[in-house]
């Protein structure tokens, strides 16, 4: 290749391609941003278990309003479901609870909708709450999975 | 070019090789929009899955993005004139106005599409797609030795379309 082809290749190795767009940028952050942010369905994939406790305090509830004495005298008087209710569920007293970090991931980049970059960490815990009725012994123990995430921004040097 | 690290934000990298990547892109698609299309579907798949694979990712993603310009076209229905229209659209520039001015810019520019479009492609995957003539070869399925001379002869025309623009200019 002579001097005058070389000048020329060096020419235009100094020719810097044109920028894609902005709307390229975008639609690219768009699509690699993680499922899991991008859908908005993913909050009520665990809200469900909000009402696990709920659910669960009703079952023991209805479990000891159910149950037959244990040694019903033949004079006593009954007091009305309700009463009986409430005076059982009083006396569940909250005796433990625990939140226990099980797994830690970190998710990399993502980008927020407005393109700052931010790293993205998922963080998963088991929560247990436990409940004893003291006179009765009785105990009610709740065990949830909690997933939390955090998406910190960062700032690029 | 070095490959990508699982921490590396796609931004940076994207800062870096996109640009060149959508002037490949801008080969085998007949307007700016095309190759954009073309540039996030090759992208996005190679970052998404490709990124941890062996071998040199610029060959990788514009064998993709090659790929993705003829799906396109096929889908389109106008790969016959594909050819023919590639690089048509003039009013999107391919560069930065990085030489002496922009006139110079223009006239290097226009030169460009001015050669036969078979060189053109080996000129544009060599010079700003920094492959290897082998790669260039394996990519557009030509022997080394073709794509060399394909390079030299774009060179060449090249260099002859400048000429004669400065003689009519």
């Amino acid at each position: 290749m002579d001097d005058e082809l070389q000048s020329l290749e060096t020419e235009l190795q100094c020719l810097r391609p044109a920028d894609p767009s902005r709307a390229l940028l975008t639609r690219i952050g768009r699509d690699l941003a993680p499922p899991a942010i991008a859908r908005p369905g993913f909050a009520w994939r665990w809200r469900w278990l909000g009402a696990l406790p709920l659910a669960a305090a009703c079952v023991v509830v209805w479990l000891q309003l159910s149950r037959p004495p244990v040694s019903p005298t033949a004079n006593a008087v009954q007091k009305p479901l309700t009463e009986v209710a409430a005076d059982e569920s009083a006396l569940l007293k909250p005796v433990a609870a625990e939140n226990i970090l099980v797994a830690a991931r970190d998710e990399g980049f993502v980008t927020l909708a407005d393109g700052t970059p931010a790293r993205r960490e998922r963080r998963e815990f088991i929560e247990t709450i436990t409940w004893r009725n003291p006179r009765t012994r009785a105990s009610l123990t709740w065990t949830v999975p909690r997933e939390e995430v955090r998406v910190v921004p960062v700032v690029l040097q | 070019m070095a490959a990508p690290s699982d921490n590396d934000p796609w931004q940076i990298w994207f800062h870096q090789y996109g640009p060149k990547l959508l002037l490949c892109a801008r080969q085998w698609t007949r307007s700016f929009a095309d190759a954009e299309d073309v540039v996030q579907e090759a992208f996005v798949r190679f970052w998404r899955h490709q990124r941890a694979l062996p071998g040199e990712p610029m060959a990788l993603l514009v064998t993709s993005v090659r790929r993705a310009a003829f799906d396109l076209a096929r889908r389109e229905g106008r790969r016959s004139v594909r050819e023919e229209k590639a690089g048509a659209d003039f009013d999107v520039s391919d560069f930065h106005a990085a030489l002496d001015g922009d006139e110079r810019r223009s006239a290097v520019e226009a030169a460009l599409h001015r050669i036969p479009a078979e060189q053109r492609e080996v000129l544009v995957l060599k010079i700003w797609g920094e492959l290897t003539f082998e790669q260039i070869a394996r990519e557009l399925e030509l022997s080394p030795n073709t794509a060399a001379s394909r390079y030299r002869y774009a060179l060449a025309a090249l260099r002859k379309e400048l000429s004669s623009a400065d003689c009519h200019g």
